[in-house]
């Protein structure tokens, strides 16, 4: 199967990274890949919109307009952080061949989401771990980050394209366990995550979100090897998932710089999707892939805006309060809501995906379900924390501009996706839902029945 | 169908006013102080009318108890986040005086808060604090608590921190709002278990109980876990023992936010969700005793600490304390309308002094010419206490009794030092991976 609505927006932003990788002005660039992504957002909608029209009968075509069932929100949100990645970079941080990475990155993780074959899945896989690479090798190996990378990166390439070929193969066991053990890696769940904290520190904030935010990882998991895990397989990864959420909660907590903070939400939220889509309930099934989409829109923004005022202000910390949001109001207000949206706060789409995580878990992991209530606490007492210190507690000010245009306009599209998300849930939860409840993940025909650990409970009592 | 657009006038008004007052802000629409007050105002004048007219027709109701579904927010599967809302004598009861409060609080601040920076910040908050607390005492079921609990918490800690720009409002308000999110895990919690077990959260009416209420599970340990947690979340709102040190702190805000957060209403939502859970706190005898001994527990130690306080706002933070102390013994001794009239008529008169504060000078001056002097207050409690004990006590007093120190090392302080080891331990790990010789690992990681 081929979703040729995500590769067109792919191939748009490769033309995108083409051309920004030639150019010399900073801030032409910028424009120039703020455009196209803009572009890229709009052929996304279009194709989300023909998708939700289009006859079901039609799916045994191997060409799709965009990708079926529980992916289908994938490519648009996926867009929707490439603009937002490119329009809040800083030129000082993001000189042009960054910038062209930066779109490289998503167009990757769109081609991505468009296709099956497990051949192109890993060399996809591998070329979004190179480009992230080369980028930090570019800046002369950052303190060890680039090694750092490597030294977990390289390892999870190759056991993904081992796992690929064993799942080829016909060894299911032996190819579940290496992919795994990649995706684990490469989404930084606990303990496989010290290259991460770092890697936020140190890389361009454009670089993280490209990366971190497309969640390749959790699409690989959901996409190849839903179908191969045993129930109690199944229970480990969700044990795993609630204690990466919470540890990482925690952890964000005591954390004294911001880009750390950030980087222990990212990992807790990560825990918290990879929590969800272990459940056998629909309802918590959805709520992890609804966790997933507002992660990648959520943490794109707030990163983003973290990105913006460090670029105004400098080095930042969050042992005391020590800054204002007299001359930033916007940057401020961006800041908090969607640090919340992060967390799940109401009249956002974080508290639906959240509710339902938490409300459909809890009948088939009772204490890791609660514990993830625990997770969520923490987490948005990290986003208050980090929001009074970098935003009140001094009257001093460097004369910082508040938000530009181009920033406004891509935080307002992220914030709005939210907020009328949160506001009208029903939109994006039938999607969901009506994906999670009939049709399969990869959308093939013949498997449009959930796998039976993801069918619900009455169905699977119906069989 | 009277009463059903009554509760949605109630409940939809405020939000409506936040879309109105946010939006234009966000796109650069500078509104005057008078248009963002008239805005704030005539919200909540319409929504106090629709209140009025909502307790009207609960009085002359014979049922007492109107829900209105207005369907599902969102669902799946099995699972419903269901639009419940309920009209009858407490939540009517509550809705109108909230309305008449923030109405109030709302012209109060137009003078009081005249040409300062955070104008519009204060309105906006003050609008959405309105939304958050008439969604929970209209909600229908735990849920919908749950989302405009959230809100109220959200709001109080933004307006603590309103004066920004010093470091003391904005440390209390983040202390403030972590005691809020360490004891919302309760009220979650308590939803999610209650929805695992009775299969919803949606309030049910008992025949020998004024108004209605959350059922209680079939299992009495169920039924005790979750009267627990939602005494732990309202314990958290109501500044209760041992987690109240938040609140004289929180009379760092600006003070009409002060006198309707911490002296009318948000305070008193602890109380409210008590009310709603009393089919449950009856049915568990160690619940009904855990409510009234935590609630003994603050008045004392409220009553015995607010007597050492030398500026007004702590002791009036103190005295809600104590008496929102005495409203939940009197809520776990099984009686519901006096807690009732005890709320309503406690929050008007804290409220009042609250506002009053700034001119307390002013009116001492005033009691002192009118009666020759101020009666000292508390007197014939002091003969009781033995000379002896008197010292201790006062220790006791000057030290909020030691719970913030309890709380901050060895609590909190316990908690956070585990995972800074644990993150000392990850960056150790870090270290070592990225270095290759030793020469590189001497650069070190300087983070």
């Amino acid at each position: 199967m081929i979703a040729i609505g995500p590769v067109s927006c792919a191939v748009l932003l490769l033309i995108a990274a083409g051309w920004t990788w030639r150019m010399t002005d900073c801030q032409s660039a910028r424009r120039t890949a703020t455009a196209f992504a803009s572009l890229a957002v709009a052929i996304a909608v279009v194709c989300l919109v023909a998708q939700s029209m289009q006859e079901p009968g039609l799916g045994a075509s191997t060409l799709r307009i965009a990708p079926e069932g529980l992916l289908g929100l994938a490519p648009l949100v996926t867009c929707i952080a490439g603009l937002t990645a490119v329009a809040l970079a800083s030129v000082a941080d993001h000189p042009p061949r960054t910038l062209s990475r930066i779109l490289l990155l998503f167009a990757v993780a769109l081609l991505f989401l468009s296709f099956d074959n497990l051949v192109v899945l890993f060399l996809l896989w591998s070329l979004s771990a190179g480009i992230a690479y080369t980028e930090l090798k570019s800046r002369g190996d950052l303190n060890g980050c680039a090694r750092l990378f490597a030294r977990y990166h390289v390892p999870s390439v190759l056991l993904f394209g081992f796992g690929a070929l064993a799942l080829a193969l016909g060894w299911p066991g032996l190819g579940v366990v290496s992919m795994l053990l990649a995706i684990g890696v490469r989404e930084a769940v606990l303990p496989a995550h010290s290259w991460f904290p770092r890697f936020v520190e140190q890389a361009p904030m454009g670089i993280v979100v490209a990366f971190s935010a497309t969640q390749l990882g959790v699409y690989a998991k959901t996409r190849l090897l839903a179908e191969n895990l045993s129930a109690g397989a199944g229970q480990s990864l969700a044990a795993i998932g609630a204690a990466t959420a919470v540890t990482a909660a925690a952890l964000g907590l005591v954390q004294v710089k911001p880009r750390r903070a950030l980087a222990y939400l990212v990992i807790s939220q990560t825990g918290l999707v990879a929590f969800g889509l272990e459940n056998r309930s629909v309802v918590a099934f959805s709520g992890g892939l609804l966790v997933l989409s507002v992660l990648a829109l959520a943490v794109s923004g707030f990163a983003m805006t973290l990105s913006a005022l460090l670029a105004r202000r400098g080095d930042l910390t969050l042992e005391t309060p020590g800054g204002t949001f007299a001359r930033t109001p916007r940057l401020a207000v961006a800041f908090l809501l969607l640090g919340f949206s992060t967390v799940g706060f109401p009249l956002t789409l974080g508290f639906v995906a959240e509710d339902l995580l938490v409300q459909g878990s809890v009948a088939e992991f009772p204490l890791l379900g609660l514990s993830l209530i625990v997770a969520t606490a923490l987490n948005g007492m990290t986003v208050m924390r980090a929001f009074f210190t970098l935003f009140s507690g001094s009257d001093q000010h460097e004369g910082e501009m508040d938000l530009v245009p181009r920033e406004k306009a891509a935080l307002s599209l992220v914030m709005a996706t939210l907020l009328l998300g949160g506001i009208f849930p029903r939109l994006v939860v039938g999607l969901q839902a009506r994906s999670a409840e009939g049709r399969s993940i990869t959308s093939q025909p013949a498997q449009y029945e959930l796998p039976e650990r993801f069918a619900p409970p009455t169905q699977k009592k119906a069989h | 169908m009277f009463q059903a657009t009554m509760l949605v006038l109630v409940i939809g008004l405020p939000f409506c006013a936040v879309f109105f007052l946010g939006v234009p802000a966000w796109f650069g629409v500078k509104m005057s102080e008078e248009t963002v007050a008239r805005i704030v105002g005539g919200t909540f004048i319409l929504v106090t009318l629709a209140a009025l007219a909502l307790t009207g027709c609960v009085i002359v109701d014979e049922h007492h108890a109107k829900d209105i579904d207005l369907g599902s927010f969102y669902s799946v599967g099995e699972y419903s986040f269901k639009l419940t809302l309920v009209g009858d004598g407490l939540s009517a009861t509550f809705a109108a005086f909230s309305a008449i409060l923030v109405g109030v609080i709302g012209v109060f601040s137009r003078r009081y808060l005249h040409r300062e920076p955070g104008f519009f910040r204060f309105y906006f908050l003050l609008t959405l604090f309105g939304a958050g607390v008439l969604t929970v005492v209209l909600a229908g079921n735990l849920d919908l608590v749950f989302f405009g609990w959230e809100l109220v918490g959200v709001t109080s800690a933004l307006l603590i921190a309103f004066f920004h720009e010093r470091k003391k409002p904005v440390e209390h308000a983040l202390r403030a709002f972590l005691t809020y999110r360490i004891c919302d895990v309760g009220l979650l919690g308590a939803a999610v278990w209650l929805h695992h077990k009775a299969a919803a959260t949606a309030m049910v009416a008992s025949p020998d109980a004024p108004w209605i209420g959350f059922a209680a599970p079939s299992s009495e340990r169920d039924t005790l876990l979750i009267a627990l947690l939602l005494l732990w979340a309202s314990m958290g709102k109501a500044a209760q023992m041992p987690l109240g040190g938040w609140l004289p702190r929180a009379m760092e805000g600006p003070t009409p936010s002060s006198a309707i957060f911490y002296g009318a209403i948000s305070i008193h939502l602890g109380p409210y969700l008590l009310l709603r859970a009393g089919p449950l706190i009856e049915s568990s005898a160690v619940a009904s005793a855990a409510v009234v001994g935590v609630g003994a527990l603050t008045a004392i130690h409220a009553a015995l600490v607010g007597r050492v306080q030398t500026d007004i706002k702590s002791s009036l933070a103190y005295a809600s304390m104590a008496q929102v102390g005495l409203i939940f013994v009197e809520i776990g001794l099984g009686w519901r309308l006096i807690p009732l009239i005890h709320i309503v008529g406690h929050a008007a008169v804290r409220s009042h002094q609250l506002l009053r504060s700034p001119s307390l000078l002013h009116d001492h001056h005033q009691l002192e010419q009118a009666m020759g002097g101020v009666p000292r207050l508390g007197g014939h409690l002091q003969r009781w206490i033995p000379l002896s004990s008197r010292a201790r006590l006062y220790r006791y007093a000057l030290e909020r009794g030691g719970f913030d120190a309890i709380l901050r090392e060895h609590i909190v302080g316990g908690f956070l030092s585990v995972f800074t080891k644990l993150d000392n331990v990850e960056r150790r790990v870090a270290r070592a991976l990225r270095s290759v010789s030793p020469r590189s690992n001497t650069k070190g990681d300087h983070s």
